[in-house]
């Protein structure tokens, strides 16, 4: 815990209470296929975030009135679990749980070809081990890399970062301290080979000019994270080969 | 068409540029052809396509695939075949056409738990798979070791024309069945025999992307190659590191006596279900490219198995005819794929 005394969230160094400069993301990391009973899974440190994600499917419906015809249903969980956060959390569904399923959903829906399996189910299971604020990001960077473990049908992989505004500075990932101290924050889902945005959210006031700062420095956030994600897809799949040998 | 060098690419990666034909797991973006699952990509004349290393089974028709009976109706079985849909088996495919709910006892043919190979007849997205056991080798499984894989592992444990899976079967003298998705079962009377053969599956399923596979499974199996005098160093290395464990020593010596035991009989008991040959003609043709040295092998493999057909003429003559009939449906299959491809 933090006294406010103490609080500085961006020294006159340029640096924040976490040491890192205004445009650095934390330290992440990411293993694919750590659940086996799971079609895709898996398990990202985001800072001290840390968020373990499997897939099922596609898969039967059930309840069966819930298919369609013509597509497949995306579903998708976020869950804190009881010991995620300082004080223990309730179990049961809360609101703020509810809406970050629905806009997880919605920013993993545009990269998957769901056409392709018609009447069937993806069920997307994202479980907080432990927040640190940026968790609906980093539950969606692991849900992306979690599908394409599961062999789905993508047209391009989700990653996701948010920017925020403290002290009158726009700073990259913001961690949990900042969101709740800071001025601003702004979590932005994005394509990058597409180059489109699929979540763009804001919480607190910024200027145009602000704005359009924050958006770009979130975008840029996303790009590094792409690589990230890349690189762990790569490992899990290729090892540490990038090219394939032909066979002599 | 320029060819390109595959590579591994992961979902949304830009494969190549320019006007190509996407085949198969991949998408038209612009001017480039992207991939959507994690893979290999492949470009050749007919088109781009993306060979997938994971992913659930989705079902074709006319594949073979092995499926648990989960439940049953009055008219039909319902089938689990490891894939997004159930799959339907009706009873008067089994029972034939005058099969009467009233008179026949489903429960007599199959019951809830057993195995069952069958070929999928019809499938779209608008209805569930029909399954049909009315062909030579089809029906129930009685017994055998169950082993369940990636469905995008099957192509690569079947082999070209059959390698891989032959030389499974003869090192360790059992029948393996594979089912496209993913779902194998083998048997034999050896149970050495069997966890060998499991072990060597496995091998398949977790290396399926690495180079020279085959010679790590021979390895594995203390294959010998007597007919591919240029084998790599490091394969005759590790093949003569590795320690051979008494069962292994002792597995030759069974081996033969139970050829000649099988040589004695003529045939294998028809109890013992007989695998499938044909789907081996299945594999989709995004099979790794073949090194030059495995075509050898296949040269000297079916040298070999010439002779042992001058020997047991029943059965090896069979054998043949059911490569022969797997070579022409990959090349039937091939030609539907495309046809396929076309209409959508």
């Amino acid at each position: 815990m933090y006294s406010l005394k103490e609080l500085t969230l961006l020294d006159e160094n340029g640096k924040r209470s976490d040491g890192r400069g205004i445009d650095d993301l934390r330290p992440i990391k990411i293993t694919v296929g750590v659940v086996k009973n799971a079609d895709g899974s898996a398990f990202i440190e985001f800072g001290k975030n840390k968020i373990i994600v499997a897939v099922y499917g596609p898969r039967e419906v059930h309840p069966k009135h819930m298919a369609l015809p013509d597509r497949c249903v995306l579903r998708c969980r976020y869950h804190m679990s009881p010991f995620s956060t300082d004080t223990r959390k309730n179990p049961a569904p809360s609101r703020r749980e509810v809406e970050i399923s629905k806009v997880m959903r919605e920013s993993l829906e545009p990269s998957l070809i769901l056409s392709d399996y018609p009447r069937a189910v993806i069920d997307v299971f994202v479980e907080v081990l432990q927040a640190d604020g940026g968790s609906r990001c980093a539950g969606i960077n692991a849900a992306s890399v979690a599908l394409a473990d599961a062999g789905i049908n993508m047209r391009d992989l989700v990653s996701a970062c948010a920017a925020g505004r403290i002290a009158d500075n726009i700073v990259l990932d913001v961690n949990d301290l900042e969101d709740k101290e800071g001025d601003a924050d702004m979590p932005v889902a994005y394509l990058p080979n597409l180059e489109q945005i699929t979540l763009l959210q804001v919480d607190g006031k910024l200027t145009t000019a602000q704005f359009s700062e924050c958006l770009n420095k979130a975008i840029d956030g996303c790009k590094l994270v792409y690589e990230i994600q890349k690189d762990a897809l790569m490992k899990k799949y290729f090892g540490n080969e990038l090219e394939v040998k032909e066979e002599v | 068409m320029q060819e390109i060098k595959r590579r591994y690419v992961i979902p949304g990666d830009k494969i190549i540029e320019g006007n190509y034909k996407p085949l198969m797991n991949v998408v038209k973006s612009g001017n480039y052809l992207v991939s959507t699952r994690v893979g290999i990509a492949e470009a050749g004349k007919d088109g781009v396509k993306v060979i997938p290393l994971s992913g659930v089974y989705i079902p074709r028709v006319n594949d073979l695939v092995i499926g648990k009976i989960i439940d049953r109706s009055s008219l039909s079985w319902d089938v689990d075949i490891n894939a997004c849909f159930f799959a339907h088996l009706p009873a008067q495919d089994v029972f034939g056409r005058d099969f009467s709910p009233a008179k026949d006892d489903m429960g007599r043919q199959l019951s809830i738990g057993d195995l069952i190979i069958a070929r999928i007849v019809s499938f779209d997205r608008t209805r569930d798979p029909m399954l049909t056991v009315q062909d030579k080798d089809l029906g129930k499984i009685p017994y055998g070791e169950f082993i369940k894989i990636s469905p995008t592992r099957v192509p690569r444990l079947i082999g070209k024309r059959g390698s891989m899976i032959q030389t499974i079967e003869q090192a360790t003298q059992t029948r393996v069945i594979i089912g496209q998705n993913g779902i194998v079962v083998v048997t034999g009377r050896d149970p050495d025999g069997l966890s060998l053969a499991a072990k060597a599956i496995r091998l398949v399923e977790e290396e399926s992307h690495t180079t020279n596979l085959t010679q790590r499974v021979k390895a594995l199996l203390n294959v010998q190659d007597p007919e591919d005098p240029e084998q790599p160093e490091s394969v005759n290395a590790s093949a003569d590191i590795e320690p051979q464990t008494p069962q292994q020593q002792q597995q030759q010596p069974q081996e033969q006596q139970q050829q000649q035991e099988q040589q004695q009989q003529g045939q294998q008991p028809t109890s013992e279900p007989q695998p499938p040959q044909q789907q081996q003609g299945q594999q989709p043709t995004s099979e790794p490219q073949p090194p030059q040295q495995q075509g050898q092998k296949q040269k000297g493999q079916q040298q070999e198995e010439q002779q042992q057909q001058q020997n047991t003429s029943k059965s090896s003559s069979k054998e043949k005819h059911k490569i022969d009939n797997s070579e022409k449906s990959s090349s039937n299959n091939s030609n539907n794929d495309q046809k396929e491809k076309k209409q959508e």
